[in-house]
């Protein structure tokens, strides 16, 4: 297999110390507040536009209502409900997500403002942003669909501090993979379907972990071995998100 | 390659016989239903390989933009998911005449599925994108998140819940639990498939660059 | 902070032997460039590749080969300082529509990572002779007003470099009069690259490039 002089984008390791498309240089202590202008950033489009955010609770609230018609009537055994109900939930919170989660970077590209922000911000910070901003949004989600579970379907939960833990480190797992594959998908074609299609794999582990994870917490003992998982996926997502983020949203 | 290639088919045509007329069927199986170790697991060997491969030429990719790197990562991505669904295939088979059913939610055969999705997952965002170079990065990006969360995805959801898959060929003890044919036959399909892959391999990626380079040549 | 009043420091853009192709035969090649001050005039036919060239300058763009150098004092600017030495604006900039342009500004300095208030802002955008209009939303902006702040954007954080792409489309004669004077004033304390398809934007450049023939000349 031999090699081919390479044509684009000249910038080889001998050319930089910082190698191009893996970002290896250390961000200042300035960082966190450029990242929280960022993510204030994006809750104030979100807000304004309205449209967008009321959109994915509603969502939430019908998957909701219609998860509750769907096994209320049926009236399952009181141990059958414990791992159906940690399931759904977790399919609730998911796809209410997947409504809002993945335009964090397509609508920069929709609207054209990705040049001034591309132009200002290396690809790290903004990455960071963006999905401090969706973990914020996943939770405002949790938080409204975990008490319509509570109500509407008879959830008893042992131990709420594990769940809360769970949908922390849940819910932001699922915002880190969410934020970096939407700026993988935001310039293509079918962009919304190439998102779940490219999301699916990834997350499913997680889901499964959240849900064991809950269904532990339902019963009343502390989660430690999914939890211990779910760390381990959001360390492993963050740092590897952190050093693609300039391959994903550069150019 | 041309030598591997001589080689190669002698070599695989003994190894699939010898699977079905050397070792004798293992125990604990279904009539002569374990011999689908010789062509099930190096399936599964193979697409993991394949990934190996693709997640390292990915790697080799963003750090020097060498476009051939990026046609070898894709060219091994696409072999990856041939097997890949052969695995699935095989696996299957074997279900059915052990168990009764296609499918069993196992968890080992879920992730190997999620392997699979992932596989074509890659294949199309490709086909997604446009512009080479956009595309050559995009999917590097893709396939090396992926190789970070692959371990999740391979042993996690295994650990979750139990297990139904046979026990694997490599215990926990580290001891290998075959007689003499078995593994003289099992270790040989696995380098045959080995060197299936490198040739086919070579192959999509030779063919990958030569369309790349039918595209580059069209006027605007 | 970026000060091109510096007489100690000077910073240098340089581009060399860039060529770009979007799969087919190339836009340009064999582009050189170098600028420390004054102005750069860059013409061409529609389509020659002018507004490519500006974003491959900006860092927007990779180019298919050769390279781009922003450098102080003959060695090179290091990532954060880079980004901001360069300035750029061109008819692909767009700002958040739901902001006004106060926030929009202000955000744009907070994430950069720069000092901001209300007042440098405000006075800023009193420059580009937007002091009525900054406390709207862009997206409701006429098309003038747009333009206006897309140079308050490009001049945000003083960059010793400027690279305007059609500085003066779709401004009224108050504001060629401000894009020209924003152009004047920096091509006097570092580099001004810009690129029009009207030659009226170009008042005695320093140098020239013109586009369509591949290459780049002195005048």
């Amino acid at each position: 297999m031999n090699h081919e002089p390479k044509f684009p984008g000249m910038r080889s390791v001998e050319d930089e110390k910082s190698v191009d498309g893996l970002r290896l240089t250390a961000h200042g202590p300035g960082s966190i507040a450029r990242v929280w202008a960022i993510c204030a950033k994006d809750a104030t489009q979100e807000l304004r536009r309205r449209i967008a955010i009321v959109a994915v609770f509603f969502f939430a609230a019908t998957a909701l209502a219609l998860v509750s018609f769907a096994i209320g009537p049926f009236g399952l055994p009181e141990e059958d409900r414990p791992p159906l109900q940690a399931a759904l939930l977790w399919i609730i919170l998911f796809f209410a997500a997947a409504t809002g989660l993945p335009r964090a970077f397509a609508h920069e590209e929709e609207t054209g403002t990705a040049f001034a922000l591309r132009k200002t911000l290396p690809a790290t910070l903004v990455l960071a942003g963006k999905t401090l901003f969706n973990w914020l949004l996943f939770l405002a989600i949790a938080a409204v669909t975990i008490p319509g579970f509570l109500v509407l379907l008879d959830w008893r939960v042992g131990s709420p501090a594990a769940i809360a833990v769970t949908v922390l480190a849940g819910g932001y797992g699922l915002a880190v993979v969410s934020t970096f594959l939407s700026a993988l998908s935001a310039r293509s074609g079918q962009r919304s379907v190439l998102f779940v299609l490219i999301a699916f794999p990834l997350l499913v582990p997680l889901l499964l972990t959240a849900i064991a994870a809950t269904l532990e917490a339902t019963r009343g003992d502390f989660p430690w071995m999914p939890l211990r998982v779910l760390i381990a996926y959001d360390g492993a997502a963050t740092g590897a998100a952190y050093m693609l983020a300039g391959a994903a949203w550069e150019d | 390659m041309k030598f591997l290639k001589l080689l190669l088919l002698p070599y695989l045509s003994a190894v699939i016989a010898a699977a079905f007329l050397w070792p004798e069927p293992a125990e604990g199986f279904l009539g002569e239903s374990s011999r689908i170790v010789f062509f099930h697991v190096p399936c599964a060997w193979t697409s993991t390989l394949a990934f190996l491969v693709a997640a390292a030429y990915s790697l080799a990719y963003l750090r020097r933009r060498n476009p051939w790197h990026d046609d070898i990562a894709a060219a091994a991505v696409r072999i990856g998911l041939l097997f890949g669904v052969l695995t699935l295939v095989t696996g299957s088979l074997f279900a059915h005449i052990m168990w009764g059913s296609w499918w069993n939610w196992d968890p080992r055969e879920s992730s190997y599925l999620l392997l699979v999705f992932l596989y074509g997952a890659y294949v199309f965002l490709r086909a997604s994108i446009e512009d080479p170079e956009r595309r050559a990065r995009i999917a590097a990006a893709y396939a090396l998140f992926a190789a970070v969360l692959m371990p999740f995805l391979v042993f996690v959801a295994p650990r979750i819940t139990a297990s139904l898959h046979p026990q694997t060929v490599i215990n926990p003890q580290g001891r290998i639990l075959m007689d003499a044919p078995t593994k003289t036959v099992f270790f040989g399909a696995l380098f045959g498939f080995s060197g299936l892959f490198l040739w086919l391999l070579s192959l999509e990626a030779r063919l990958e660059r030569l369309s790349r380079a039918r595209r580059n040549a069209r006027p605007a | 902070m970026v000060s091109s009043r510096d007489p100690v420091s000077t910073t240098t853009l340089t581009a060399e032997k860039l060529d770009k192709s979007f799969s087919g035969p190339p836009l340009f090649s064999g582009l050189d460039l170098r600028a420390e001050t004054g102005l750069v005039a860059v013409s061409g036919k529609n389509g020659s590749g002018k507004t490519t060239f500006l974003k491959i300058l900006a860092g927007l763009m990779r180019p298919t080969a050769g390279r781009v150098l922003v450098e102080r004092d003959g060695r090179p600017l290091p990532e954060p300082e880079r980004r901001l030495a360069l300035g750029w604006a061109g008819p692909d900039l767009a700002l958040y529509g739901e902001l006004t342009a106060e926030e929009n500004l202000l955000f744009f300095r907070r994430a950069a990572g720069r000092q901001t208030s209300l007042e440098d802002i405000r006075r800023r955008l009193s420059q580009a002779g937007l002091s009525e209009a900054s406390g709207r939303r862009v997206e409701q902006y006429s098309t003038g007003m747009t333009q206006r702040l897309r140079i308050a954007f490009a001049t945000l954080f003083d960059p010793p470099l400027l690279l305007l792409d059609e500085p003066t489309a779709g401004l009224d004669a108050e504001g060629r009069a401000m894009a020209l004077g924003v152009i004047d004033h920096a091509r006097r304390h570092g580099a001004v690259v810009v690129a029009s398809n009207d030659e009226r934007d170009f008042v005695a450049p320093e140098q020239r490039v013109e586009l369509g023939g591949g290459g780049s000349r002195e005048p």
